[in-house]
Parts: structure tokens; C-alpha cells; sequence
């Protein structure tokens, strides 16, 4: 980071290049777990010469249980690259079921991070009508956040503004138009576009996945397009079969283009899209992952894909099969026309790879963050705590795991890497379970250059 | 105003008294019960206890679908005691409570109670 500038890197490029990444933050859950501890936010160490590589080095609990810490996101990314007085110093972790937001100061100490603020989800739900919070992205120096419900937790929720120092401005959108669902968002400035996806209301999947709710419409199958200056939808895309739970959104990191893509979960598949010669937005289905029998199982079992992740170079598609469990690579330079390059199995279902590393893993790849040189993939097993005691009720005993995966960003090809596991079922107070990650320095899921 | 006792099954029959007016969280968490929590509001599943004995109003709840309903559970952020009651506690009450959606599926009537159609 030069000295004149904000927070992250001029380009892409410039990120591919940064230092390689020292710490790694994740959060670990308690909730739903039995043990009545707080969630907490554990630093890991994963710098290979530190006699405590491959270790968790410090531990920030939140002040109350029952939060369901779940996603993160900065203060700021390289959107304000430009803006001296900015700088990533604050993580945002919301608690999906008690509504509140905590703001994690990392930079004072990066190794333990410490709590700055906590916004009360009651205070959320009375200046804003929010409840179920998830994605959190930095747009310049302002911060919006996806809640996926009402006060009530029904659906379709909308977003909440916060301005640089955290204090609730307001809803950030202009309309829900005729949104059902809330979930993930991304956004891509040159193009005055933002995509939206749909999970469900927080009532329907904070107690569970019952399968039969998706063919009673209570799962979203939609995805949606934004003018972003006038924060309302302008365009919706209706997926039907082919877009079961379309989850995660990313556009390419490269500024200018219109390529994104979506991972429908339930359906398995990855929905791209982009901008056509005359200026209309087009979607296509470029991969869908086979449903697999399980032996004694009488419906097919489908991959569901919660995540992808878009490499900085923007060459790379990866995601996840989370009850199949393999970890999967995918060569997008030609975006409509992705090949298959690496595959990995760690968990699942299908008993594939029980064991990685010598540590049982209950669960399956879920979240995911790629270091910025497109070389080293974290992966955690553990989706939603609910979620996790319907598919995979032995992860209660065996808390979640995280493995690391190295990647070839030349020639494809993935391969976990021997000398690192992090098992956070040895953790101090009990097993708990391990989530998304995120690097000090910004991420590939994080940063959105203007 | 009319208390009711509870009887915490999990917890050595230990026993507390509470008024019909006030959600169960709360009151035992007054008294000192560990109880796990997340929303408050009867939409997460995660106050979920086993009914063993008794009665109580939870019609505020929406996390449960009417087979958790007929497996005994109740919503303890909003359910209020209408008689004496017996409970199990805690996640080791939720045996029956997660269930994998593939191998064991719902018949209609096992729905959420909006979705769900009569039992035939
Ligand atoms: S705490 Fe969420 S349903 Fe009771």
C-alpha cells in the first residue's frame, strides 16, 4: 500500500502482486452448536515460517450468544483507493439471528483483532425494518449490507446504509420493485449495474432446509439487475429449474467488463451474464453439476453449490459441492465456454474423502477465499448451523475444518496442500465450526475498483 | 396472577415457577436457566425444547413445521405456559427436531402450518 493512498490496490493486477498473505481471519460458530458460548472471530496463522503456521492465534468473542456470525466485509476496498483518509481497518461481522452488527477493528493489532462497536439489531429493526443480515459491501467511503427480512423476517428485506462511521443512515435502496428474495449482491461501477440474488425469508431457512418449501416459491429463482445510481431494479431474470437458490453473485474484478456469474445452489448450476453488442443484459447456464445416487438414499443427491469465487485474474471459476463434496476449477477465459481444470474431494456425502490430513471432516467445501496470486484456496466445511445439523449432524462432536488448497494458476490443477488443517473441532471451549474467511490485506471476494 | 411450574427433565426435574404472561426464554433465563437463543422472535429454531408434559401458547412462532409441532417441540422465545409443564432442554432435546430433507421428506399436512394441506 503506498503512502498517498486509501485502502487496496490501483488494479487487479496490482492486488495479484501484493505480499503474500500472513493471517487469515474466520469466524467460528457456537450457535446451534450446544455449547453456550459466544461466536468468535478466530485469527489464524498462515504464514509458513511462524512456528504457529496452520494454527488459530487468537480468538475475539462477541458480547452475547446466539449471533450466527456467518459473512464479513471491510470498511473499505480498493473502491476507495484514491481516498487518503480511508483505510481497511474494520470488519463488519453480522449476526444473522440476533440482527446485530459488530465492527472488529484490525489494524491496531491484526494478530487479535478487538471490538470497536456493536449496532443493536433492535435498533436495526426499528430505524430500518431490517432483520437477517448477510452480504456487506463498501461502496466508496459508504457501507450497505443485504438483510434478507423484515422486522419480522419475512421476506424480501432490502439493504441497510451505514455511513464511515457506522451509524444507520436508512434503507440504501430507492425500491424493492418487485423483488421476492434477498441474498448476495455485487456491483460493477463502470456499468452503473448491480446484481442481486434470492435465498429465502430469514423464517424460512434460519430453521432449517425443508425441500418441499422450494416448490411452494418460498426459495428464490430470480436474479436481478440494477441501476445502481438510482438504487432500484430495472430488470429481473426469471431462472425456474435451472435456478434453484441462486446464491453467490461476482462480476469479473476487471472493472470494465459485464461478465458475472451466479451459483444456483440447489440446482447446481453456474448462470453467467453479460452485456450484448446492443447494450441488453443475456444469460446462459455454462455449468451443471450432475445430481449423484447416494446408496441407500432414495432421492438424488444434488451437489448444492453455496459459493464460487472468481480468481483476481479473473480466469478461474471456483466452487463448491457441499454434500457431493468436491472442490472444483473451472478455466472461464472463454466465459461461455468454461473447462473443468481441477477437482478435490474433502467430506460430503458421498464418502469420497472422509479424511484430510488425518482429521475427520464432517461437512463439506463451503466457503472459500483465494489468496491474491490465485495460488492458495482456504476452504471451510460448515454452511449454516441449522443446515449443518440437518445434512451433517456429526459435525456437533466434530466442529469444522479448514483445509488448504493449492492452486495452479498457469496450467489449472488444485491439489490439497499436506501441511496444513486447521481443526476447530480441538478448539478450547469445544467444537465449533468454521465460515467464511478474509485476509487483512483485501481479498478476492471483497474488493470493487470504480 | 396464576404461576405455573416447570419441570426441566434434562436438568435433574429441577424446578421454577413462571407466570402465563411472559415468554418461557425469558423467564427462565431470569432464574438462571442456560438456554440456547438466536432472533428472539420465534423465527430461528434455535430456543427449540421438547414438550414432555403440559401445554403452552405459541401461536407467535414460525420456525416450526406441524411435524416438529407433533414431535413435541415448542418455540421457547414466544411460547407462554398455560398449565404446569415438563421440558427437555437444549440441543439435547433436538434429536427429532433435524431431519435430512432427501432421505425424509414431509408428507403435505407435515408442512409449515401456512403451506401446509389437511390431514387426510
Ligand atoms: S430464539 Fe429464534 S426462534 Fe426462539
Amino acid at each position: 500500500m503506498s503512502e498517498c493512498c486509501g485502502p487496496g490496490y490501483a488494479s487487479p493486477a496490482e492486488a495479484i502482486r501484493a505480499p503474500r498473505e500472513k493471517l487469515l481471519y474466520t469466524i467460528a460458530i457456537y450457535t446451534g452448536t450446544g455449547i453456550q458460548r459466544p461466536d468468535y472471530l478466530a485469527t489464524v496463522d498462515v504464514d509458513p515460517d511462524s512456528p504457529t503456521y496452520s494454527q488459530v492465534i487468537h480468538r475475539l468473542e462477541m458480547p452475547g450468544i446466539g449471533d450466527e456470525l456467518h459473512h464479513m466485509g471491510w470498511n473499505a476496498c480498493s473502491s476507495c483507493f484514491d481516498d487518503g483518509s480511508m483505510s481497511r481497518k474494520y470488519l463488519i461481522l453480522p449476526g444473522v439471528r440476533s440482527n446485530k452488527l459488530h465492527i472488529v477493528d484490525t489494524a491496531t493489532d491484526p494478530r487479535a483483532p478487538r471490538l470497536h462497536k456493536v449496532i443493536d439489531g433492535a435498533e436495526i429493526k426499528a430505524k430500518a425494518d431490517l432483520s437477517g443480515p448477510h452480504t456487506v459491501h463498501c461502496l466508496g467511503s459508504e457501507i450497505i449490507i443485504s438483510f434478507l427480512g423484515n422486522a419480522k423476517g419475512e421476506a424480501p428485506g432490502g439493504y441497510l446504509h451505514l455511513n464511515k462511521d457506522f451509524e444507520i443512515q436508512g434503507r440504501w435502496e430507492s425500491s424493492m420493485g418487485e423483488i421476492k428474495f434477498g441474498y448476495d449482491f455485487w456491483y460493477q461501477p463502470r456499468h452503473n449495474v448491480m446484481v442481486s440474488s434470492e435465498w429465502a425469508a430469514p423464517n424460512t431457512f434460519m430453521p432449517g432446509f425443508d425441500l418441499e418449501e422450494v416448490g411452494h416459491l418460498k426459495y428464490g429463482r430470480e436474479l436481478h439487475f440494477w441501476d445502481f445510481e438510482k438504487r432500484e431494479p430495472v430488470e429481473s431474470f426469471y431462472l425456474g429449474e435451472d435456478g434453484l437458490l441462486p446464491l453467490e453473485v461476482k462480476f469479473h474484478h476487471n472493472p470494465d467488463s459485464t461478465h458475472g456469474f451466479c451459483g444456483a445452489a440447489l440446482s447446481t448450476n453456474v448462470i453467467h451474464w453479460w452485456k450484448d453488442d446492443a447494450g441488453k443484459w443475456q444469460w446462459e447456464k455454462i455449468i451443471d453439476v450432475d445430481n449423484e445416487m447416494h446408496p441407500d438414499w432414495p432421492i438424488p443427491l444434488p451437489g448444492v453449490m453455496s459459493a464460487i469465487l472468481i480468481s483476481m485474474d479473473d480466469k478461474y471459476l471456483y466452487l463448491n459441492n457441499w454434500l457431493h463434496g468436491d472442490m472444483r476449477q473451472y478455466d472461464i477465459s472463454d466465459p461461455h465456454n468454461p473447462v473443468l481444470t481441477g477437482q478435490v474431494f474433502m467430506g460430503g456425502l458421498l464418502g469420497k474423502a472422509p479424511k484430510v490430513n488425518g482429521v475427520e471432516v464432517a461437512g463439506g467445501p463451503q466457503m472459500f477465499q483465494l489468496s491474491l496470486d490465485g495460488k492458495r484456496l482456504y476452504v471451510t466445511t460448515s454452511l449454516f448451523s441449522t443446515w449443518d445439523n440437518q445434512f451433517y449432524p456429526e459435525i456437533r462432536t466434530k466442529g469444522g475444518v479448514m483445509v488448504m488448497i493449492d492452486c495452479d494458476p498457469v496450467n489449472g490443477g488444485m491439489k490439497i496442500n499436506e501441511d496444513f488443517i486447521v481443526d476447530f473441532g480441538k478448539e478450547p471451549n469445544g467444537p465449533s465450526r468454521c465460515h467464511e474467511a478474509r485476509y487483512p490485506g483485501g481479498d478476492c471476494t471483497s474488493d470493487i475498483w470504480l | 396472577m396464576t404461576t405455573h411450574t416447570v419441570t426441566i427433565a434434562n436438568r435433574d426435574g429441577a424446578t421454577y415457577a413462571v407466570n402465563g404472561r411472559r415468554p418461557l426464554l425469558e423467564q427462565l433465563r431470569d432464574q438462571g436457566v442456560d438456554l440456547p437463543y438466536g432472533c428472539e422472535y420465534g423465527g430461528c429454531i434455535t430456543c427449540a425444547a421438547k414438550l414432555i408434559d403440559g401445554e403452552v401458547d405459541q401461536r407467535r412462532q414460525v420456525a416450526l413445521n406441524n411435524r416438529q409441532i407433533e414431535n413435541g417441540y415448542v418455540i421457547l422465545c414466544v411460547a407462554r405456559a398455560t398449565t404446569d409443564i415438563t421440558l427437555e432442554i437444549g440441543v439435547e432435546s433436538h434429536d427429532r427436531l433435524y431431519r435430512n430433507p432427501f432421505l425424509d421428506p414431509l408428507k403435505p399436512h407435515e408442512l409449515k402450518a401456512d403451506i401446509a394441506s389437511p390431514k387426510v
